[in-house]
């Protein structure tokens, strides 16, 4: 018994942050453990004499500049890879909106119509599988400019799962909320606000999540080949002049940047999309 | 109303109907409605066959039936959600065509929507409702709807935060704000804990009564339907589900869960609901096992284990005598089970695709059945051994009492006093006896069956529900269902069938001409088992115990009181005479009563013919010998060491005095002066089953 209560006590009074760390050890190290483990396999494997890759040690010695100044800007393209990718977010922040707004609307409209749906539908199965670069010399075509045509690659790209899981969305509406629709005899017009879309809310957030990654692997993409600022074309820039480091901590960039896009629609689901629904 | 064609006999009788009187008292029919759903492959599920139910303001309803029955179709046929196949629903004299918010439906689920908080999802309907009503007005009914539930304290929250007790009284609420003129519940409190359950039904009740508001549930719960209920609505297994039983519930009103319960009828009430579901459970399983029960040779019979069915009648007698008592065993039949069946269409059904060997028919079943009435292939019967004979009365209303009605002429002249109302009559079957004897006695009164009045197929056992809600003014039917009328000061018996045809026969024994040939032993066997039986329930000695054996849960479930009048005390007819003796009311076997006789068969040929509910067969002598299998029934006799005799060859004569010679049936159609177009035609039946 006395011993029972005396570790107990000494449990208790353990500061919070070693309590923390003890009860999520596992999630905290074991991801500290691997991406150590990582640097360190690549350290050894491109410290030889010439490597062929640079080491993470010269990655960093040789982009400090790019580290610390983030927001330098000497004009043209020349500018600090927070500037670059701002710029591509503004892209991404254009083209997604518009397939977004396109996407819910016409997914909406096309998932209460049957008829409409068994058309479209093998139209849309071919058009997602494309490959976002292949629409890029159609685009650059039609709109014989290099801005509105990364655009449309953006939103070409990431307009797919948005439509096909709104379209879905619609489709699952639990028929016990049509059927309170029915009896209630709601309007077309508030059928669709009050029921449809926040019914069909949770499918419409897996499509933006999904949209809004490809839409981020769109840009880069694209950028490589219509130039201008932004960081596929700074990505593109350094290959062509043989930076390797630079090309190596724009990509910790992209990586960061893309995972930061997917969990601030999660986050914005999380607050919209009602605890039942999920 | 559209009608499908209906291969029941009865829809002749349907497609021939009159207006229905529109009575204050109907406020929704739910006329013949079928739902059939057509398969992805190809093929056609029937879920509803011919539901017909007819439901007063103020009145709650339960449908109660195993998974699968077709309950919640029904349901949803009402609240407009589906539509029937044929037949429809008219609630206050209009066609249901679309769901609306009169016909407020609380579903199984809740059909709450998740993103709106209690109070939105109450206010979405009570706004979309009452448009015309200032926002202050809506704002104090949904307060007021709040407040009923007592869901004050969670009007702010979303449908995830709340038990499943509060979404179904959000549900509840939210139905009962728009005030419908229906309000349909779908298994409302089947998810909920058994204190929940109980405090919402209590306060349904409450609000039902307060509001006098109709209600139609679906549930599977006995008790439930029991508390709620004025009646239940027992709904066969599916496919072709259709109405088996209505059970009217006499439990007054204020009800108490935990008081029910000591009311006198409450556990016969419970009884007669379990045994119907057991019943349906048991056919399930039936047809799941196998389409055809496995034979099993005993005895030197080709089969011993018998499935038979009967409609709990008085007259049902002889087969529930023969189980208790031992002549089945007796005569090598060791596994007989009898089914209680829930109306004679299923009769005939079940033995025409061999669900029972054989079963207690109405006279007029094996020859219709054999002619194919009701435009069916013909199926050849055989019957060979009359089991009862008299045992009717045609009851008419307390209402036509008061009216000063007392005799045939009395009606007559009834009608023609105000000729616009019409006056419906049920009776049992369209082949019945009742059917063609009280379409006799109507037309020897001078009134046409089909012009003058509404004569509408009810199961014997629904009879006295349907005269106690107005829906018919009389009816013909065995009893105990007359006493029962007499007894609860319903109606009388304006003639009982001693006064239209004494020793007429009532019900016999029905097999299949193929089930008889392919038996022949066990067919023996049953028929001498069956003949022994009559003569123990002729003796009246033994009437006492009989009236034991019928009054079982498994039979008839009834207070023995009713079962007695006219089978061991004197009959009351319930006019305000002495109760009369009437010996000869429930005869089994004296006077010959068993005699399979062709002559009393020929006579209903041509009744059937007469109605327009079968051809008139040209080759009638043939299929009067293959029907009435007198060699089978002259063995049987024999081997009990009875009179193997023929009922003597008088010629048949009804109370009007007119003489039916069966030398010359054409002769007597002929003479009938109110009859329908007769059509004579060859019944080619198949050559003769091996």
């Amino acid at each position: 018994m006395t011993t029972a209560k005396l570790n107990r006590r000494s449990n208790a009074g353990e500061n919070p942050l070693a309590k923390i760390i003890k009860q999520n050890g596992k999630k905290i190290l074991a991801p500290i453990v691997a991406i150590a483990l990582f640097l360190l396999i690549w350290q050894l494997a491109c410290s030889g004499p010439k490597p062929n890759l640079p080491s993470p040690l010269t990655t960093v010695q040789e982009t400090w500049e790019l580290i610390v100044n983030p927001f330098f800007d000497n004009g043209g393209t020349d500018k600090g890879l927070a500037l670059q990718i701002g710029a591509s977010l503004g892209r991404v922040a254009v083209g997604f909106t518009l397939s977004a707004v396109v996407g819910i609307v016409l997914g909406i409209l096309i998932g209460t119509n049957e008829l409409l749906f068994i058309a479209v539908d093998p139209l849309f199965q071919v058009l997602r599988t494309v490959p976002p670069l292949a629409w890029l010399p159609i685009s650059l075509a039609a709109f014989r400019d290099s801005e509105p045509s990364a655009i449309f690659v953006i939103f070409i790209t990431s307009i797919w799962p948005i439509l096909i899981n709104t379209i879905v969305g619609v489709q699952q509406i639990p028929q016990d909320y049509r059927n309170v629709a029915r009896v209630l005899r709601l309007s077309g017009w508030k059928y669709f606000y009050k029921i449809v879309f926040p019914a069909s809310v949770p499918y419409i957030f897996t499509g933006l999540r999904i949209g809004i990654g490809l839409s981020w692997l769109a840009i880069v993409a694209a950028e490589m080949l219509v130039g201008g600022v932004g960081i596929g074309f700074f990505i593109w820039d350094a290959w062509n002049s043989t930076r390797l480091s630079e090309i190596i901590i724009a990509l910790v960039y992209v990586g960061v940047v893309g995972l930061m896009l997917d969990r601030l629609v999660a986050f914005i689901a999380s607050k919209v999309v009602p605890a039942d629904q999920k | 109303m559209p009608h499908a064609p209906c291969p029941m006999p009865h829809a002749r009788l349907a497609i021939t109907h009159y207006p229905l009187p529109i009575t204050m008292s109907v406020f929704v029919e739910v006329d013949h409605v079928d739902r059939v759903f057509n398969l992805a492959n190809g093929g056609k599920y029937i879920a509803l066959k011919d539901i017909e139910l007819r439901i007063r303001q103020g009145e709650f309803i339960s449908l109660i039936g195993h998974s699968g029955c077709g309950k919640s179709t029904l349901l949803n046929i009402i609240a407009g959600l589906d539509r029937a196949s044929s037949g429809g629903v008219i609630l206050e004299g209009r066609e249901v065509k679309d769901p609306g918010p009169d016909r407020m439906v609380v579903f199984q689920n809740y059909s709450l929507l998740p993103w709106l908080t209690v109070r939105e999802n109450i206010s979405l309907a009570v706004d979309e409702v009452y448009q015309k009503k200032s926002a202050a007005e809506r704002k104090a009914i949904i307060e007021h709807h709040i407040d009923i539930v007592g869901l004050r304290h969670a009007a702010a929250k979303r449908p995830g935060q709340l038990s499943g007790g509060m979404k179904q009284r959000v549900a509840i609420a939210r139905a009962l704000a728009l005030r419908p003129k229906l309000l349909l519940l779908d298994e409302p409190f089947g998810a909920l804990d058994a204190l929940t359950r109980g405090s919402l039904q209590e306060q349904l009740m409450k609000i039902c009564n307060e509001n006098n508001v109709t209600c139609v549930m679906v549930t599977h719960d006995v008790d439930e339907a029991l508390l709620l209920s004025d009646r239940i609505v027992m709904l066969t297994n599916g496919p072709e589900a259709q109405i088996g039983q209505i059970l009217e519930v006499p439990i007054p009103r204020p009800r108490k869960r935990l008081e029910v319960v000591n009311h006198p009828d409450y556990y016969s009430l419970r009884n007669e609901m379990i045994y119907f579901l057991n019943q349906q459970k048991l056919a399930k399983k039936r047809k799941t096992q196998a389409q055809a029960p496995a034979v099993v040779s005993r005895n030197g019979l080709e089969k011993v284990n018998l499935d038979i069915g009967f409609i709990p009648l008085t007259d049902a007698a002889p087969l529930i005598v023969a189980k208790e008592k031992g002549f089945f065993a007796n005569h090598g039949l060791e596994e007989v089970t009898l089914f209680r069946e829930p109306s004679w269409k299923e009769i005939a059904k079940g033995v025409g695709t061999g669900r029972l060997d054989a079963a207690q028919m109405l006279a007029g079943m094996p020859i219709a059945l054999t002619l194919g009435a009701g435009d069916k292939r013909p199926l050849p019967m055989v019957s060979a051994i009359t089991l009862s004979r008299n045992g009717n009365a045609i009851t008419f209303s307390k209402k036509l009492f008061n009216g000063g009605v007392r005799t045939l002429e009395d009606f007559k002249a009834f009608i023609s006093a105000d000729p616009d109302k019409v006056h419906t009559l049920g009776m049992v079957h369209p082949t019945s006896i009742h059917n063609l004897m009280l379409r006799y006695w109507l037309a020897a009164g001078g009134i046409d069956p089909d012009r003058d009045v509404h004569l509408t197929v009810i199961p014997p056992a629904q009879m006295v529900s349907n005269l106690k809600a107005g829906n018919i003014d009389g009816y013909c039917a065995g009893d105990p269902w007359n006493t029962r009328a007499i007894k609860e000061d319903l109606g009388f018996a304006i003639a009982t069938d001693l006064d239209i045809w004494s020793g007429h026969p009532e019900k016999v024994l029905g097999v299949t001409e193929e089930w008889a040939n392919k038996y022949p032993k066990t067919h023996q066997a049953l028929v001498t088992a069956l003949l022994e039986a009559c003569e123990y329930c002729d003796d009246r000695r033994n009437r006492e115990e009989i009236v034991e054996l019928l009054s079982l849960p498994d039979y008839l479930n009834m207070n023995p009181e009713y079962i007695r009048p006219g089978f061991i005390d004197s009959y009351n007819r319930g006019i305000g005479e002495e109760p009369e003796e009437m010996y000869s009311y429930n005869q089994f076997y004296v006077n010959k009563t068993n005699y399979p006789d062709k002559n009393e068969h020929l006579w209903i040929m041509t009744q059937l013919a007469r109605w327009g509910l079968a051809p008139f067969p040209k080759n009638w002598v043939d299929i009067l010998t293959r029907v009435c299998r007198s060699d089978v029934f002259g063995a049987a006799a024999r081997d009990l060491g009875f009179l193997d005799t023929a009922r003597e060859a008088t010629s048949i004569r009804l109370f009007d005095g007119i003489v039916f010679n069966p030398d010359e049936p054409m002769q007597y159609l002929n003479s009938l002066a109110i009859k329908r177009q007769i059509r004579i035609e060859e019944i080619f039946l198949d050559s003769l089953a091996a």
